[in-house]
């Protein structure tokens, strides 16, 4: 544990996974695709500064102290992230487990490192299967607690906030659609739905299918697009 | 007859190689030749058989059989050229008798020849693979005489004119024209066909092509299809008469080609006088005739019943969507049943009950009548109409034919809840105002829509019948029970089990104590034998007789809904009231209570009120008087009825949302059966699956199917393949 800074929880893992011999025990530690080394009493620390002083969580106020502390936006797509790391549950929130094993899984225990690590978090998002995970990680934490749909406001706060890094030209009708027809919650299958449909079909879908067990929803904004000309109808 | 005697002697075997005579040949065939020369003079009865025979039996044995047939072909040869001559020789009419004669008279000399010659036919030519004599005369016949080049073709255009002649109507020699096919079919099929019978098909051809031609331009289809048949009928008899029964095939194909299958579209959509026309004026002559020739002609059949079928669906579309119609329900399904009466009729009269025909028609139907969303609400209007009381037909077996009628229509409706629906309304009136004419006709009906549609279709329509049987039993139970009744007035009650009956929201009414009393006292009774049920009094629903006595004296009973009682018992004990008054102490909305007063007061004949001012809205502050100079022809007076009437759009549109939302949990429930059993199936099967299994009742909307399937998503009954997301799983 001093020689690799390990925490106990790993150093017992890699020694187990070897068989109790240190020296492969060290290769273990080493050839795994651990991230780097946390520190507990570091993190414990910095959950203290943040969290609520009657409660066992981190709330509103602490995640703009957070945010603050990191010198980004609380709106910054990049908090999405961590909390995808953090798998909170719900936004604005953190408990402590998801608070400590977040950090943790991102390989850091103090601001400083954090703020280091931001870029690289950032770029996960260009990454296609991690930028599907996130994108459906969303619905669930930004939707209210009980609820089994997203409320139209936040899913497309949501989806402006994600589709400004994977670029969707039709966003900004998607989004004014749902406002002129819709008005209503946003159901789970339509959320993950949309994600196929941005990926596989053209903006000027050419190649989509009525057929294709889209979502009505998807299959009205079609109609919406074909009636406002934005696209041509195929056939 | 001489013979040669040899000299006397035994006759002995020969025992040595008998010399020939070298003469022997010579001498022989002069005789043979002879012979047969007086054979053609027809003085074969100077001859001896036996000795003709004789001498070419010789002939042959002593090998001379080669010789002897060319002699036999030249000698005939000879003689039937000198017929030809005489033949060509014929003038006109006669050249055909001439030929048969010479025909005639040549077969018997053939055939006498032929018995002569046996022997040789016997062995020389079959060894020699020769041809037989008889058939060496046809084949010189022939060759020879019909073949020959003055002839041949006078022979074809003789035969041509006269059969044109006799077309044209000229009556002709028909047993020569027999006999002279006969002759060619002798000289072999192969002679037949191609001297006579192909030319024959030719000119025909022509003549049929000119022919139709001409009819087509100046006859009507009926008239044109007519003188088809007639000709067609003509060419059958001539063949039969005098031509190889061959040619009728080929005959009647060419008639019909050239006269039907080359006219075929213009005379079908021939301007008033077509397919058309005949189908709107019923002339059954005229399309059977249609129906029979057409079936001779490739896709004949197809092409009418694609132009009947445009028809029917352009007129049924008119019919249903021409707003004038719709004013009358009744009216509008009775023209619809017409409509089908007719076809039926005509398919079954001019088409023999053409099974494709019939369903034609029926897709026809189907077609139009779904385009007018509001014909299950008019065919169960129609219906009302005829099992209410008083109707024309009050023989049930007339109404029965009626009923089985309706239902055929009801088949083709595509929208069967939305009928169901409107069907349940429209008996609830029926039944509660006890307008229904006979109990039989109804269940008849019932069970008519049952084996159409199932059981879950009519349960709820059976629940009602049971209802009213039940209130009745239970109103007599009720008077059996209570003695203590007095002076109440008599009650009647039906108790409706909510869930068979359409809801009906219910508004409140203060009853008059009278009728409090007797009521509360049956509540009691009927709570007292079915504990855990709640009764609740449908006051829109009712009615009331009332004894009414006016001043004048003139006595009435009036026939009177329940709110309207309500607001006449007031006046026992009050002479003049206020509408104020009277909606504070009934407790009747105003909407309901205004129509109720506007009933009572300002209709001619039945107004049992007076009301000041005599306007015809109503305010506040009118009076309200018994009208004492009331009077009426009849002591009954009925005052406001509860008549069935085709709704009115706000209604409408309510039935329809209703029928939408039921439709809804349905589609729900198809879903997740064939999740169920499937477990996992692609959208677009769900879709076909689920329409296949609602199709009786009505046809799903694919956007609907859809948004319950994301529904039941939501609800986590089922869930998205993670790879192929068009199929979806069922959750357990």
């Amino acid at each position: 544990m001093v020689i690799t800074g390990a925490s106990e929880k790993v150093a017992l893992q890699s020694l187990k996974a070897s068989d109790w011999h240190l020296e492969g025990a060290f290769d273990v530690f080493y050839s795994q695709p651990q991230v780097a080394v946390t520190n507990c009493r570091h993190l414990e620390e910095l959950y203290n500064r943040y969290k609520e002083q009657d409660a066992d969580m981190i709330m509103v106020e602490g995640i703009s102290q957070l945010c603050e502390d990191l010198q980004v936006d609380p709106q910054d797509i990049v908090m999405l992230v961590i909390s995808w790391h953090m798998k909170a549950s719900t936004m604005c929130e953190f408990s402590h487990e998801e608070f400590i094993g977040g950090l943790q899984s991102i390989g850091v225990d103090s601001i400083e490192k954090l703020c280091e690590k931001l870029p690289s978090l950032r770029a996960e998002l260009k990454d296609d299967q991690k930028f599907r995970e996130i994108y459906n990680f969303a619905f669930t934490w930004a939707k209210e607690k009980g609820q089994k749909s997203l409320s139209l406001e936040t899913a497309i706060g949501m989806w402006q906030l994600l589709f400004a890094e994977r670029h969707w030209p039709l966003i900004d009708y998607w989004c004014q659609f749902l406002q002129v027809r819709h008005n209503k919650a946003i159901s789970r299958d339509t959320w993950s739905q949309l994600l196929e449909f941005v990926k596989t079909i053209d903006p000027q879908l050419t190649n989509y299918d009525e057929e294709g067990a889209w979502p009505y929803l998807i299959d009205e904004f079609v109609e919406y697009l074909i009636e406002n000309g934005v696209v041509q109808r195929s056939k | 007859m001489s013979s040669q005697r040899k000299p006397a002697s035994r006759i002995e075997p020969f025992r040595h190689r008998v010399e020939t005579d070298p003469k022997f040949f010579e001498k022989a065939w002069r005789k043979l030749d002879d012979a047969i020369g007086e054979i053609y003079n027809h003085n074969a009865s100077g001859l001896s058989f036996e000795e003709l025979y004789r001498t070419a039996y010789n002939m042959v044995l002593h090998k001379h059989g080669p010789k002897l047939y060319d002699k036999l072909t030249e000698n005939m040869k000879e003689h039937l050229q000198e017929m030809r001559t005489s033949i060509e020789a014929a003038q006109g009419g006669s050249f055909l008798e001439e030929l048969q004669r010479n025909w005639d008279d040549h077969n018997k000399a053939l055939q006498m020849i032929r018995d002569i010659l046996m022997y040789m036919d016997r062995t020389f030519i079959l060894t020699n693979k020769k041809t037989p004599v008889f058939d060496l005369g046809l084949e010189l016949w022939r060759d020879i005489i019909v073949r020959s080049d003055k002839i041949h073709g006078r022979l074809l255009d003789t035969l041509l004119d006269l059969i044109h002649r006799e077309r044209m109507g000229e009556v002709i020699n028909r047993s020569l024209m027999r006999s002279t096919t006969k002759m060619l079919m002798d000289l072999g099929s192969s002679v037949y066909q191609d001297d006579f019978e192909r030319p024959f098909l030719e000119v025909s051809a022509s003549f049929y092509s000119g022919e139709s031609q001409r009819f087509i331009e100046c006859c009507t289809c009926g008239e044109y299809l007519k003188k088809a048949q007639q000709r067609l009928d003509e060419e059958v008899e001539r063949v039969s008469q005098y031509m190889d029964a061959k040619t009728d095939d080929k005959i009647t194909a060419v008639v019909v080609k050239e006269m039907l299958a080359n006219h075929m579209q213009r005379l079908i959509l021939m301007e008033n006088s077509g397919l058309v026309n005949m189908l709107v004026e019923d002339r059954l002559e005229d399309l059977t005739r249609m129906y029979n020739l057409f079936q001779r002609v490739h896709d004949g059949h197809s092409t009418i019943k694609s132009v009947m079928t445009s028809h029917v669906k352009e007129t049924g579309r008119n019919m249903v969507t021409d707003p004038e119609r719709l004013k009358d329900p009744v009216d509008f399904v009775q023209k619809l049943l017409n409509e089908k009466d007719k076809y039926d009729s005509i398919v079954t009269t001019s088409f023999s009950n053409d099974k494709s025909f019939q369903n034609a028609l029926n897709s026809s139907f189907e077609n139009f009548i779904n385009l007018n969303n509001r014909c299950p609400e008019f065919i169960s209007l129609y219906v009302d109409d005829k099992l209410r009381k008083g109707m024309k037909e009050a023989n049930e077996e007339d109404v029965e034919t009626v009923l089985d009628k309706v239902m055929m229509l009801f088949r083709y409706l595509e929208e069967k809840d939305l009928f169901e629906k409107y069907y349940k309304q429209h008996l609830a009136k029926r039944l509660l105002s006890g307008k229904t004419a006979s109990d039989d006709s109804e269940r008849s009906m019932l069970v008519k829509l049952k084996t159409e549609c199932g059981y879950q279709f009519t349960s709820k329509l059976e629940g009602m019948f049971t209802d009213l049987k039940t209130s009745h039993d239970t109103t007599q139970g009720f008077y059996a029970a209570s003695s203590d009744l007095g002076d109440a007035p008599t009650i009647s009650v039906q108790i409706l089990t909510t869930g068979s009956w359409p809801t009906q929201p219910c508004s409140p009414c203060n009853l008059p104590p009278e009728i409090l009393g007797v009521s509360e006292m049956f509540r009691g009774y009927y709570l007292g034998t079915h504990n855990g049920r709640r009764l609740t009094w449908q006051t829109n629903m009712g009615t009331a007789d009332i004894k009414a006595i006016f001043v004048n004296g003139s006595k009435h009973e009036l026939n009177v809904s329940t709110h309207q009682m309500c607001v006449l018992m007031l006046f026992n004990s009050a002479d003049c009231l206020t509408y104020r008054d009277i909606e504070q102490t009934t407790a009747i909305p105003s909407v309901e209570l205004k129509r109720c007063l506007q009933s009572l007061a300002l209709v001619k004949g039945k107004n049992v009120l007076r009301k000041e001012p005599m306007s015809r809205d109503i305010s506040d502050d009118d009076n309200f008087y018994v009208n004492d100079k009331f009077t009426s022809k009849l002591f009954k007076v009925k005052i406001g009825t509860v008549a069935t009437q085709k709704e009115s759009e706000p209604e409408k549109l309510e039935t329809r949302q209703r029928v939408e939302e039921d439709r809804k949990p349905q589609i729900e429930a198809a879903i997740v059966r064939i999740m169920k059993s499937r477990r996992v199936l692609d959208h677009n099967s769900i879709v076909t699956e689920v329409t296949k299994q609602l199709q009786p009742r009505f046809m799903p909307n694919p956007v609907v199917i859809k948004k319950r399937i994301e529904s039941l998503i939501e609800r986590e009954f089922l869930e998205r393949d993670k790879i192929d997301r068009k199929l979806y799983r069922y959750l357990a």
